[in-house]
């Protein structure tokens, strides 16, 4: 067999292998198991609704950023 | 029953919370939450205000990045996670509140506010509003250590066992090339990608055994640690010399797996550590924190820190008493069973003593205090207690004391044997081959996971039976004990008064009794309840419960009394009989209904597990604060010879100290914790009190006797497999030393047996398992 194959190969397997386990990593630093319960039942709670909050809160956060923002600049004047 | 629209509530209190979530679209909740059954609403007259205060915030109040407030709460009442879901939509849906999310399995909630659209008070409000309550702590303490450590674990050990599982179908290739034949170039492609694999673990993953290695050196001991790090970085070094030499075999093989292996155990130990903060965490809260006193005729809410001796302080049905006193005015029943254990209130009125940590029954007292919070009873219990856990006695494990000496002697085998074979005139690279030999073939990965493998599968096989090791050491002390100290009330007996004997004189409308009996916390009222076991009541025209005497109610024109037999002879009833036992008499215009008699029952298979527990070798004995009468019976009836009654929780502590050594204490409330503390091994039954779970070493959750008996089987058995898994790697070693030293083994060989001891090692561990199926 040519050892460039060889090479390839191995190198393709290892990276492919290493994604997963960086993506693995990834979510345990970002907390999404320290929750057993939630992983389990919060599967139960995923409709359309659910949806709807998860973007209305990401906007309420964003809007009180910029509000907070504001607030700051309007001090330093 | 209240009846609105067609729906049915138990109370006013569940009603309203009803309204309260149709009005916000939320009524989905009741679908979500199933079959789970709630709990009313309860009225709360908690003081709010303090959540806003300066010292509250300074304590748990932080401000997040974007200079918003965030507070951690623990939400009471949570049963299920519609429950979770339901607080999560309602802190939404609140203005002001940016992030509200909770944690379904610990009810811990993080909340992030801005305390300009929002007060914290306001916040708490809604959560009650809704029927739960909150309080505060403080998640620095001890836990967010913990668990950043437990992550950092896992992912050390997340990445060592990739590199494993690559690892080896790279090496099955190579074995197999070995025999068969495989150019010498795809061999370097492979070894190198192998390289590449166990780089990264021996360093990052490894680190732990590097870190641990040093600390040992600063303290002049070579531990464990220092034996896997050196033997790792030394096949590892040797591994890659081959890689670029082309002479020889590599081993980064063997590299990675001595790391996950030891990894994987230490990791398991760190686990159990955690479990344990939870329990502290809410037991820091359940500590009442304000205390209402009275000034010049007016009621004032302290915090529990700033009571002062004389201060009159006003307990309410149901309070914990925080600071020890004597009684000025009021007359009531006070349950002590968190100190004595005494499943009796005992009646305390004017100029008796009220003990902080008990808690009031049924009436209200004014106390004036003797001591403040701090030298109270039940701060000082709680403060020894945490400082007693130092007084625990450290036993090494065995194989660390060996260890010790074991590295360095065989780092100098091996330095003597490469430069006798140097000398003798072989050449370097052959003597330097076999002093390699002689390392890895005296690697003590065999003794390395002697120990850890025995403890893992013996932790396993316990957890599968409901025992709960809290850390590994605890198998080996457990498996030494002579002395079995018992604690009687919730040990040896269930802590709740049953009825035993039961006689109706006349037929009556069992509801009555039901309605009056719910309406009471007293024991003995739960227990006739239990018996009755019935959930059928009526609504009573009139309701009373009189402290330390009985009930009394009236229904439909009639006046029904019911409680102990001193009461109703008061009231004008006859009553010839003298009860030994405890007691309930329910009666109606003067007549007799019915008679219960309660006792404390013995739980169930507590006297065969003492006999179980005598043929494994260990003494047992009875330690209670209860009388002598009830505590002699008690010993007799379980089969117990030496008896310690009436015992205050420092006495208990005392019997401890008397026996020296080897004491294996089993015990369930506050009023053990301190004797728990001392002895070796302190057990507590899966439902006691937290302060005593924070104590003790094994927790049994299966909360019986046959539980205790498995827990110190099992400890003696893996102690066992643990000295015959050390006996196995010593053998193994001095057959396989001297043969390396005498130039018969290559590396290769020498890592393959290597191995092949691990395995031996770890399947011999396995038969624990058969053991305790």
């Amino acid at each position: 067999m040519d050892t460039n194959t060889l090479v390839l190969m191995i190198s393709v397997s290892l990276f492919l292998g290493a994604l997963g386990l960086v993506a693995f990593i990834w979510g345990l630093k970002t907390g999404q198991f320290d929750d057993q319960e939630k992983m389990m039942k919060g599967v139960l709670f995923d409709g359309e609704e659910e949806l709807n909050d998860a973007a209305n809160k990401e906007r309420k956060k964003k809007e009180r950023q910029a509000q907070k923002m504001d607030g700051i600049v309007e001090k330093d004047k | 029953m209240i009846e609105d629209e067609g729906k049915y509530f138990c109370c006013k209190g569940c009603q309203g919370v009803y309204h309260l979530l149709r009005e916000d679209g939320l009524d989905s909740f009741y679908k979500k939450k199933g079959s789970v059954k709630l709990t009313p609403v309860k009225e709360r007259t908690r003081d709010l205000a303090k959540f806003d205060l300066e010292g509250f915030h300074k304590k748990y109040v932080t401000k997040d990045s974007d200079g918003f407030n965030e507070v951690s709460l623990i939400i009471e009442h949570i049963h299920c996670a519609a429950c979770v879901w339901l607080n999560e939509k309602i802190l939404h849906q609140t203005d002001g509140i940016i992030e509200a999310s909770i944690n379904y399995t610990d009810h811990k909630a993080k909340i992030v506010w801005d305390p300009q659209k929002i007060k914290l008070s306001q916040i708490i409000e809604k959560i009650q509003a809704i029927g739960y309550d909150a309080y505060a702590y403080d998640p620095k303490v001890a836990e967010e250590k913990i668990l950043k450590q437990r992550k950092e674990y896992y992912i050390r050990l997340a990445v060592a066992i990739f590199t494993s599982m690559n690892i080896m179908w790279l090496a099955i290739a190579k074995y197999f090339g070995f025999f068969s034949g495989m150019e010498k170039d795809v061999k370097f492609v492979i070894s190198f990608a192998e390289f590449v694999l166990a780089t990264p673990t021996l360093f990052y993953s490894g680190w732990v055994f590097y870190r641990g290695a040093y600390y040992g050196l600063k303290n002049k001991v070579v531990g464990m640690d220092m034996l896997v790090a050196s033997g790792a970085s030394l096949i590892y070094l040797y591994s890659i010399y081959v890689l670029f030499s082309g002479i020889g075999e590599t081993y980064f093989d063997s590299v990675v797996m001595i790391i996950t292996f030891i990894l994987v155990g230490k990791y398991l130990e760190v686990l159990s550590k955690k479990g344990v903060s939870d329990s502290l965490d809410s037991l820091r809260t359940d500590i009442p924190e304000d205390v209402t006193i009275l000034v010049d005729g007016k009621e004032k809410t302290i915090t529990a820190l700033e009571v002062q001796i004389g201060d009159k302080i006003i307990i309410k049905p149901g309070d914990l008493a925080v600071v020890d006193g004597v009684v000025q005015s009021g007359e009531g029943s006070i349950d002590e069973s968190n100190l004595t254990g005494e499943s009796q209130p005992v009646l305390k009125s004017k100029g008796d003593t009220i003990i902080s940590g008990t808690t009031s029954i049924d009436s209200t007292l004014v106390y004036e205090a003797t001591k403040n919070f701090e030298n109270s009873t039940l701060n000082s219990l709680t403060t020894l207690l945490e400082e007693s856990q130092n007084k625990k006695p450290q036993i090494q494990e065995t194989a660390t004391k060996l260890s010790r000496y074991f590295s360095v002697t065989i780092l100098s085998i091996a330095f003597a044997t490469f430069l006798g074979w140097y000398l003798y005139g072989v050449g370097f690279e052959k003597s330097f081959i076999i002093a390699v030999s002689v390392i890895i073939i005296a690697c003590p990965c065999a003794l390395a996971l002697a120990t850890p493998v025995a403890t893992l599968v013996g932790l396993s096989a316990a957890y599968k039976k409901g025992v709960l090791f809290k850390e590994a050491r605890h198998i080996e002390t457990i498996a030494k004990t002579k002395v079995l100290l018992l604690d009687k009330t919730g040990t040896i007996t269930y802590g709740k008064p049953q009825v035993v004997e039961a006689m109706e004189f006349k037929e009556f409308d069992k509801r009555v009794l039901n309605r009056m009996l719910q309406s009471s916390k007293h024991p003995i009222s739960q227990g006739v309840a239990q018996y009755l076991n019935s959930d059928e009541v009526v609504e009573l025209e009139e309701f009373s419960a009189i402290e330390a005497k009985g009930l009394k109610a009236k229904y439909k024109g009639k006046t029904y009394v019911g409680g102990s037999a001193n009461y109703l002879k008061e009231l004008g009833y006859r009553i010839d009989k003298e009860y030994e036992r405890s007691h309930f008499i329910f009666g109606c215009d003067g007549e007799l209904l019915a008679e219960y008699q309660l006792e404390d029952q013995i739980k169930e298979g507590v006297k065969e597990s003492l006999q179980k527990i005598a043929t494994l070798g260990l003494k047992p004995v009875m330690v209670t604060g209860d009388n002598k009468k009830v505590a002699l019976a008690v010993a007799k009836e379980v089969g117990i010879k030496e008896c310690y009654y009436e015992q205050t929780p420092q006495d208990k502590a005392k019997v401890v100290e008397r026996f020296g050594g080897g004491v294996l204490m089993v015990g369930d409330g506050v009023n053990d914790s301190l004797a728990l503390s001392y002895a070796d091994i302190a057990c507590v039954m899966g439902s006691g009190a937290d302060v005593s779970i924070k104590v003790s070493d094994v927790i049994l959750l299966h909360d019986n006797m046959k539980n205790l008996v498995d827990a110190i089987m099992i400890g003696k058995t893996t102690y066992g497999f643990i000295k015959q898994n050390l006996a196995l790697s010593l053998i193994y070693n001095a057959l396989t030393i001297p043969l390396a030293i005498a130039g018969f083994i290559i590396p290769l060989v020498a890592a393959a047996s290597m191995s092949l001891s691990s395995l031996i090692v770890v399947g011999n561990s396995m038969r624990i398992q058969l053991k305790h199926r």
